[in-house]
């Protein structure tokens, strides 16, 4: 399975590329919202995407209206990951069309967790 | 002079500050889990203070809203360094540059400033971390300032206002000349 | 006051017998931040004292304590998954066609640590029926009053909420408080909980539809885990359902229950005539 990574800190996508790795994911990286639309525009369509909100270009939750309205890339599943944690918040991107949201800071079995409730753990990781 | 009714009204709201909105405590229960989930989940912050060195970093992000302001961290370059190389783990280059740390160092700021916004009355904006010498305190009366150390090494998390104090007059100071105001 | 490395040890070998979780060398700090507590509740001045003192009074309680101070990253809602979703899928519909419309449905969980599984059962039927504090109630029971008040509490931190909770349930059914999540108020109205001693003579509790007896047995010896289950049928209904924990079984312990294959995961009902 693949996905994409998108966050403005080189650490924060190096963190998650490396857990979701480490569930069996290939990943890729983008910097902000803008450059992730370049990605899947290139012809990359990943499984996943992980996104951060606020980012610089274009932010995260502007990134999961664009994908949402664009047909073709109905089978994306969308994860926020992001410190923004304000309850509204978290309304507002699901009601944009986020399929999931983890809070930052999380940790891997977080990530773990939220990605078996979308079924979307490439090895059924027994625990 | 006549104030047109709505600038009465805004006159008379008291403005949010920091003390009545947040405490020390939470932010240490916020910085806390920041540091299980980023930099280790062994690291313990102690609220001890310390004094920071003389070459420092901060690293922080704006908050607009009900309450505006900055959450600041800052420590030392070093110790700055050191958490930028935990946060990174085996990613970590042999040599760290600083857009390394900027970046690491930003991130936690980030990890920390959106926590400390939820707390706050919202809702509020978060800005992009910024990485350098840190804001000035603008009102001592607007801020919560926790120290604390991390591996025997001090840091500051400063959650601290945007706005200047509010000039209150002095209620009838004596006149030089004896007479009242 | 550093660990030693015997009784350091020993808190490994415990964690993973009991777990399969490996604490591996170096986490002394994380074992002596997290017993503290358990050795101070037990008048104990530190973490070398409480594991003399499990050493040579072993009981399941101190166990299951230290075992799940030192693994409560493994604490989630909706742990495993299926014995939840087997609820609404399964033992619900059949439930609710048994009973009459004015019986309330009672529901146990019988180690509710510190509320995770009560409330996610909870959010569940409050999604799946309306007025499900009406038709439902949840007793929680838990051997520490420390883990019976956080869930009256019904609050959770941010790393808490982050674990196997999907995102539009905790919109749903839950409030921001400081740093918190706190349930909703309707959620709470539908959970009790109180202390108690699985390996003790019960209270009169029930007669329960549904038990949650998850992740328990496992800290007792046999003679012990057969006396438990004896205690909690007689608290349930005959067409009642167990559910036990993903890797626990009736099988080789009592076998006067039936086993139903629901989803990936089993439910346990009392064998007829037995």
């Amino acid at each position: 399975m693949r996905a994409l990574v998108i966050d403005d800190s080189r650490a924060m996508r190096r963190i998650v590329s490396a857990a979701l790795e480490g569930f069996g994911y290939e990943t890729r990286q983008a910097g902000h919202g803008q450059e992730a639309l370049d990605v899947l525009q290139e012809g990359y369509v990943p499984d996943l995407c992980t996104i951060d909100w606020n980012m610089p270009v274009m932010d995260g939750l502007q990134f999961v209206s664009a994908v949402r309205a664009n047909p073709a890339w109905r089978a994306l599943t969308l994860m926020m990951v992001t410190s923004e944690s304000e309850q509204g918040q978290i309304v507002r991107a699901l009601a944009a069309g986020a399929h999931e949201y983890v809070i930052k800071p999380f940790t891997a079995d977080a990530l773990r967790d939220k990605l078996a409730l979308l079924g979307m753990l490439p090895e059924e990781a027994v625990l | 002079m006549t104030l047109a009714p709505d600038a009465v009204a805004r006159s008379a709201q008291p403005r949010l500050t920091i003390p009545e909105l947040i405490d020390e405590a939470t932010v240490q229960a916020i910085a806390g889990e920041a540091w299980v989930a980023l930099v280790g989940e062994d690291e313990v912050l102690v609220p001890v203070p310390g004094d920071l060195p003389a070459e420092t970093l901060s690293a922080w992000v704006d908050v607009v809203g009900p309450w505006t302001g900055s959450v600041v961290l800052t420590t030392g370059r070093q110790t700055a360094a050191d958490l930028t190389r935990s946060l990174l783990g085996v990613a970590a280059p042999e040599l760290l540059d600083h857009e390394d740390v900027a970046d690491a160092f930003g991130e936690i700021a980030n990890v920390v400033g959106g926590n400390v916004k939820a707390a706050l009355p919202g809702p509020s904006t978060l800005g992009l971390p910024q990485v350098g010498e840190a804001p000035g305190v603008r009102n001592p009366e607007d801020v919560c300032r926790l120290e604390v150390l991390w591996r025997g090494q001090p840091l500051v998390v400063s959650v601290q206002g945007a706005l200047p104090a509010l000039s209150t007059p002095h209620p009838n100071p004596p006149h030089p000349n004896g007479a009242s105001l | 006051m550093t660990l030693a490395a015997t009784s350091f040890d020993w808190v490994r070998q415990l964690v993973h017998r009991e777990s399969a979780i490996v604490l591996a060398p170096g986490k002394e700090y994380l074992v002596e931040a997290r017993l503290l507590p358990i050795a101070r509740s037990m008048g104990l001045p530190d973490v070398g004292q409480l594991v003399d003192s499990v050493r040579t009074r072993p009981s399941p309680e101190s166990t299951r304590r230290i075992v799940e101070a030192l693994t409560t990253n493994e604490t989630s809602w909706f742990r495993d998954g299926d014995p939840f979703t087997a609820l609404t899928s399964t033992v619900l519909p059949s439930l609710l066609s048994a009973r009459g419309p004015a019986e309330r449905l009672q529901i146990w969980s019988a180690a509710c640590s510190s509320g995770q599984e009560p409330y996610t059962i909870a959010m569940l039927l409050e999604d799946a029926l309306p007025n499900a504090a009406t038709r439902v109630a949840i007793t929680a029971t838990d051997l520490s009053r420390e883990m019976v008040e956080r869930t009256r509490a019904g609050r959770f931190s941010q790393l808490e909420v982050n674990r196997g909770l999907p995102a539009p349930m905790l919109v749903r059914h839950f409030t921001r408080a400081g740093t918190e999540w706190e349930v909703s108020p309707s959620l709470r109205r539908m959970v009790t909980a109180s202390e108690c001693n699985l390996a003790a003579p019960l209270p009169r509790l029930g007669p329960f539809d549904v038990v949650y007896l998850r992740n328990v047995l496992i800290y007792f010896d046999l003679p012990t885990k057969q006396a438990i289950l004896r205690r909690v049928r007689a608290l349930m209904r005959p067409d009642g359902w167990l559910f036990l924990g993903a890797a626990e079984t009736t099988l080789g312990v009592d076998d006067s229950w039936e086993r139903v294959v629901i989803g990936r995961s089993s439910a346990y009902r009392p064998l007829k005539g037995n």
